[in-house]
C-alpha cells in the first residue's frame, strides 16, 4: 500500500470513529459506516473501535471489562462471519438491579440474557487453556445486556457492529454470584420473561457451544491486541437466546438454572 | 360431506401406510375443532382394534410462537399408543414416516388419575416420575401444511416417542437446558421453560382438555408435555442425541 492510500485509509477510519462518537453523544443514529472501509475489513473496523476506546479513556471513563458478541452460529451466519467479536465495557454502562434503566440512555435498545463472569486474577496470554480460565474466574452472575446501535435501523454488517463497540449499550448484573463449580455453564437452561411470558429461551450451549469457549477466545484476543483481561474485569460472554426489542415500561426477568435471576425494568 | 368415521379411516390409513394426503379442510372447510377431536378418537380406535394399546397423551402447540404460527390461543393434544413407543438407542426407519421431525420433550408418567380442572400441585402429586424425551412428529399432510382441525384430526402429528431414564417426580424441570445434536453437531438449543413457561402447566392443561373429551388421564399414562425447541427434520444416516441438564441424554439412529 502506498503512503497516500494508507493516509486515505487512516482518514476514513478516523471519520467512521467520529461519526459513531457523534451519534452516541447527540443521541441520533448515523448511517452505516461500512462504506468508509473496505468490505469485510475487520481490522479496520477494530481500529475504528480502538479510536473511540482511547477517546473514552482520555475522557476519564473507567474500563471495567469486555463483551463478546456474535456468539450464536445463527447470528454469525446472518452477518457472514465465522467468529465472534468483542467490545469494551465501561463503568458508566453498568446499571444496578432494582432501579429503572432509562431507555433514553441507549440508542435502539434490545435485551439479551447472558452469563457474566468476573475475574479473580489476570487472564493474560495468547496460549491460555480452559484450565487457566477455571483458576481465573472468581464467579459468575446472570446478566441482562441491553445492546444498542449507533447505526440507524440496526442496518449493520460485520464492520459496522465491530466499529460500533460490538453494538454494546448497558448491562445489569444479578445480585448473587456463583462459583464455576456450582452450576453447569454449558447445559444451564435460560428463560427471559416479560410479564410472565417466555420471550426468549435457550441454554449455555447457545453461546459458542459453551460460554467458557467465548471467554477463552476473548482473553486470547485481548492479550494479542494489548488490552489483556485483568483481575476484577467483568466479561459479558454472549447471548443464551434470541435478543428481544425493548420499550419503556417493559420489565424483563431472566432465570438461568443454577445461577438464579436478574431483572431489568425500563422507564 | 364424508362421515367422521370415513375421514378417520383416511387419516388412519395415511399414517399406517406413510402416504401423504391433502388437507381435510381443503375439501371440507366447515370442519370444526370438535369434529377434529372426534375424528382423532375414531382413528385411534381403529389402531386399538388392530391391537395397539393405550400409552398416554401428547400435548402440542405449547409455546406462544407455535400458537401464533397456527393462529390459536390453546394447546392441542393427541393420543399415544404402545406401537408409537420407540426403543431408545435403537434405529428409526425413515420409510415408516411421511416427513418425520424430532423435537425434545419432557415426559411425565402418572401414578394416579387426573381429571378436569386441577392445580399444578395436584398435577404434581399424581406424577410418578419425569424423564427426558424426544417425540417424532409426522404430519400426514403434504408439505407439513395444515389448519388447526387438520392437525388435531391427524392425532396432533404424533407418530413416535422416545423416553430416557426416569427421575423422581420432585425433580425441578422448570428451566433445564436442552442441547439437541445431529452427528455430534448442535441443531437446537433451548430450555424446558419454552413449554408454557413450565412443563407442569402442560400436564394441568392435559387433565382439563382430555376431560372435555369425556376421558381422563389414568395411572400409568405417559404425558409428553410439548416441544421445547423447533422440530428438526430427519434423514437417513443421522445420529440424533439430546442432552438435558441434570436429566441425562437419549439418542437414536435414522436409517432408510
Amino acid at each position: 500500500m502506498t503512503t497516500l492510500q494508507e493516509a486515505a485509509t487512516q482518514a476514513a477510519i478516523r471519520e467512521a470513529a467520529d461519526r459513531l462518537h457523534a451519534a452516541a453523544a447527540n443521541g441520533t443514529p448515523t448511517g452505516p459506516i461500512r462504506d468508509l472501509l473496505r468490505e469485510g475489513d475487520v481490522d479496520a473496523a477494530y481500529a475504528v473501535q480502538r479510536i473511540n476506546t482511547e477517546r473514552a479513556l482520555a475522557a476519564g471513563r473507567r474500563l471495567v471489562g469486555r463483551k463478546t458478541g456474535l456468539t450464536s452460529v445463527a447470528v454469525q451466519r446472518q452477518l457472514g462471519v465465522n467468529q465472534p467479536d468483542y467490545g469494551m465495557l465501561f463503568a458508566d454502562m453498568a446499571r444496578p438491579e432494582g432501579l429503572d434503566v432509562a431507555i433514553a440512555d441507549v440508542l435502539q435498545p434490545k435485551a439479551e440474557a447472558e452469563i457474566a463472569f468476573v475475574l479473580g486474577r489476570d487472564l493474560d496470554g495468547e496460549q491460555l487453556t480452559v484450565a487457566d480460565l477455571f483458576r481465573a474466574v472468581e464467579y459468575a452472575v446472570p446478566a441482562i445486556e441491553i445492546v444498542g446501535s449507533r447505526v440507524a435501523g440496526w442496518d449493520i454488517r460485520i464492520t459496522d457492529t465491530i466499529a460500533d463497540n460490538a453494538s454494546s449499550g448497558l448491562y445489569v448484573l444479578g445480585s448473587r454470584p456463583t462459583r464455576l463449580t456450582d452450576f453447569d455453564p454449558r447445559l444451564c437452561g435460560m428463560v427471559m420473561e416479560k410479564k410472565g411470558e417466555p420471550v426468549s429461551v435457550g441454554a449455555g450451549a447457545a453461546c459458542l457451544g459453551s460460554p467458557l469457549t467465548a471467554i477463552l477466545w476473548l482473553a486470547k484476543v485481548m492479550a494479542r491486541v494489548g488490552l489483556p483481561m485483568r483481575a476484577g474485569d467483568t466479561i459479558l460472554s454472549g447471548a443464551l437466546g434470541p435478543m428481544v426489542a425493548v420499550e419503556a415500561g417493559d420489565v424483563f426477568d431472566v432465570r438461568i438454572d443454577g445461577l438464579g435471576s436478574v431483572r431489568a425494568a425500563f422507564a | 360431506m364424508t362421515s367422521l368415521a370415513g375421514i378417520a379411516q383416511i387419516v388412519d390409513e395415511a399414517a399406517r401406510t406413510a402416504t401423504p394426503i391433502p388437507q381435510l379442510t381443503d375439501s371440507q372447510p366447515s370442519l370444526t375443532v370438535d369434529d377434529a377431536y372426534a375424528i382423532q378418537a375414531l382413528s385411534v380406535a381403529r389402531r386399538r382394534a388392530r391391537g395397539e394399546r393405550r400409552a398416554g397423551f401428547k400435548m402440542g402447540l405449547t409455546s406462544r410462537a407455535k400458537m401464533a404460527q397456527v393462529g390459536v390461543s390453546e394447546v392441542v393434544w393427541g393420543r399415544l399408543t404402545d406401537a408409537m413407543r420407540l426403543e431408545e438407542g435403537a434405529v428409526l426407519h425413515r420409510a415408516r414416516y411421511v416427513h418425520p421431525r424430532v423435537e425434545p420433550e419432557v415426559a411425565y408418567i402418572l401414578k394416579k388419575p387426573l381429571e378436569g380442572d386441577v392445580s399444578a400441585a395436584e398435577a404434581l402429586a399424581a406424577v410418578e416420575a419425569v424423564a427426558p424425551a424426544m417425540e417424532i412428529i409426522d404430519s400426514r399432510y403434504r408439505c407439513f401444511k395444515f389448519a388447526l382441525p387438520d392437525v388435531i384430526a391427524d392425532n396432533s402429528s404424533s407418530s413416535g416417542f422416545y423416553v430416557g431414564g426416569w427421575a423422581p417426580a420432585t425433580s425441578d424441570v422448570a428451566n433445564l437446558g436442552i442441547l439437541m445434536e445431529v452427528d455430534g453437531r448442535p441443531v437446537q438449543v433451548g430450555s424446558t421453560a419454552a413449554i408454557l413457561g413450565n412443563p407442569i402447566r402442560s400436564l394441568v392443561a392435559a387433565a382439563r382438555l382430555v376431560a372435555k373429551a369425556g376421558e381422563r388421564l389414568e395411572a400409568g399414562d405417559i404425558v409428553l408435555a410439548g416441544g421445547a425447541t423447533a422440530a428438526y427434520p430427519l434423514t437417513p444416516g443421522q445420529f440424533v442425541q439430546t442432552t438435558f441438564q441434570s436429566l441425562g441424554r437419549l439418542s437414536f439412529h435414522v436409517e432408510a
